[in-house]
């Protein structure tokens, strides 16, 4: 499935549009024959070397090299593990560790990782177009990505060819049509998988991709692209649009022919605003976690007509073509229509599991008899119930996982490194919304209050930007519960957030 | 007002927003070499200098500004 929905719909796209543009990073344009020129000239180096694994790291800048670093580690068969250049080395290093990658691809003119094998691909010489393909079994790995993990280290998700494929052929089975015509956006870091989306959409029908420097502001880089380059199709995060809506008055973006939110919890008052900013497009909100590979359940936004919603969110809508999904009680049973209980997925697009993590395996995935078939489901963590028309409402998290501009974050991983900075003081991490309605981080300490420069700095080493609290705040001693575990809400309430 | 002037303005906004008075700004600094300079910073810091100079800034020009040098000629050019 992976060769017959992305890797030759690639080469058909270099093959018979070579002269197109694949992509526009930072106002450069570069056309399929060049970027698989790059392609070619990556994996050859790729060819030379000893794989181990074949878990390749890559250091995701936004460049020509980044791009085609994934795709030649991809037609040699072996997976990408993608390390973010802003993220603390020592997060890199670690995921290094944990995914036992002896290979890194990295576009700098001089890399910062160390202890593996290192190709500096934007040093390399370009050789030839020629793009071969190693063949290599559906169940091989695509990629790994890492998340917050709760218990204070970051956890790796295997998404298997298969997953990628299945994935894709559902999402053309959704109705979406693109063409060589297309201008796309990608605005997704690349450790975060609607990037995967983003790119792969377009790469396989010879559009044009184009891309968010790192050094730009998102929300106004969009905003200039949309206007500049009449972009026709765009996956963005709520949170980025919620960014451009002081200035929904100068935004007119007729061009937009496909928008899909996605990546966390669509407001309706948001996006009923945001249509008018792009008049012709169809708008979709698509619901995934990582876990079940990008997107799993959808619903198209219905123009000037009700939405539903639920607690002023849009409806998740149902799973897409080759999912199934149910919602379970406590004790694993599903659950009828209007009772809430935990979202599970099912089908080809469910990761095989998490690296080298037998115990999140075990607690995270069951198998049940659905339909008469014994199937394998992966537990969202997200409350959710059927409405009578079978669409899903979303209600919130199960645990103490929180999103920002996207991205998952487990409380718990900062609390985790808080507490080892501080040891022995207690601390909590809340979220909470700021001025323009998003989700920021605030660290709450327990004891008299202090400087925190120490503690910002410590966890910069850490965590990744999104990740490092926006405010700090103080209380003598932590209220607790009946349960005598520290009274989050309760302090929520002291601290007003 | 110089663009000197107008830079010790911005710095010391940026100072306040960042929480950081050992903060030097050139017209070279960009998003790369203040790692919280984010979306959300970024909003704070439009509103601030908007407030600051009393000007209001277009989304088109937000588009334009690509470091600290760009946002100075920009607050020059709307003064």
């Amino acid at each position: 499935m992976f060769e017959e929905y992305i890797l030759n719909p690639f080469l058909n796209a270099v093959k018979q549009f070579g002269n197109r543009n694949a992509f526009c990073i930072d106002g450069k344009f570069h056309t399929y024959n060049e970027f698989a020129g790059y392609v070619s000239t990556i994996q050859h180096a790729l060819s030379l070397k000893k794989a181990g694994n074949g878990n390749i790291g890559i250091v995701v800048n936004d460049d020509i090299e980044t791009y085609a670093s994934i795709w030649a580690v991809w037609l040699q068969g072996y997976a990408y593990v993608p390390l973010h250049p802003i993220q603390p080395i020592e997060r890199s290093q670690e995921i290094i560790q944990q995914a036992e990658i002896t290979i890194v691809i990295d576009s700098s003119s001089q890399s910062k990782i160390t202890g593996t094998d290192i190709i500096l691909s934007s040093e390399l010489e370009i050789i030839s177009d020629l793009i071969t393909v190693v063949e290599t079994s559906p169940d091989s790995l695509a990629y790994i990505l890492f998340t917050s993990g709760s218990t204070g280290k970051p956890k790796g998700v295997m998404i298997s060819r298969k997953n990628v494929g299945a994935f894709m052929r559902s999402f053309w089975q959704t109705g979406f049509k693109v063409s060589e015509e297309d201008r796309c956006l990608q605005s997704f870091d690349l450790t975060f998988d609607v990037s995967v989306q983003s790119f792969i959409v377009p790469l396989t029908r010879g559009a044009c991709t184009y891309t968010i420097p790192h050094d730009q502001i998102k929300y106004s880089y969009v905003y200039g692209l949309l206007e500049d380059h009449k972009l026709t199709f765009g996956a963005m995060a709520p949170s980025m649009i919620r960014y451009l809506r002081p200035y929904f008055n100068e935004i007119e973006a007729p061009s937009l022919r496909y928008n899909i939110l996605t990546a966390e919890a669509s407001p309706l008052d948001l996006v009923d605003e945001w249509a008018n900013c792009i008049p012709n497009a169809d708008i979709y909100d698509f619901y995934g976690p990582t876990e079940a590979t990008i997107y799993c359940t959808y619903q198209k936004y219905n123009r000037g007509k009700d939405n539903k919603q639920l607690n002023g969110m849009l409806s998740i809508g149902k799973a897409m073509p080759g999912v199934e999904a149910i919602i379970i009680d406590d004790d694993g049973k599903p659950l009828p229509a209007n009772q809430k209980g935990e979202l599970c997925v099912s089908g080809d697009q469910l990761t095989p599991g998490y690296w080298n993590n037998p115990e999140k395996n075990k607690s995270s995935f069951f198998e049940t008899i659905h339909n008469g078939k014994t199937e394998r489901f992966y537990k969202t963590g997200d409350s959710c119930y059927f409405d009578d028309d079978g669409d899903i409402m979303l209600s919130g998290r199960l645990d103490h996982q929180v999103k920002i501009q996207g991205f998952r974050i487990e409380l718990g991983e900062i609390e985790y490194h808080a507490r080892e900075y501080f040891k022995g003081r207690n601390a909590v991490a809340m979220a909470t919304g700021n001025n323009v309605g998003n989700t920021i981080l605030i660290l709450v300490i327990e004891g008299k209050e202090s400087n925190t420069d120490g503690i910002l700095s410590y966890l910069k080493t850490k965590l990744p930007p999104y990740m490092i609290p926006s405010g700090f705040r103080f209380i003598e001693q932590f209220p607790l519960n009946a349960s005598s575990k520290v009274d989050r809400i309760k302090i929520k309430s002291l601290l007003n957030l | 007002m110089e663009k000197n002037e107008i830079l010790k303005k911005v710095e010391t906004i940026f100072r306040s927003v960042f929480d950081n008075n050992s903060l030097v700004l050139t017209t070279e600094t960009s998003a790369l070499d203040i790692p919280e300079w984010n979306s959300l910073n970024h909003m704070i810091l439009i509103s601030e200098v908007e407030s600051a100079f009393s000007i209001r800034f277009k989304l088109r020009d937000l588009n334009m500004m690509r470091n600290v040098g760009d946002m100075i000629d920009l607050i020059a050019s709307k003064l």
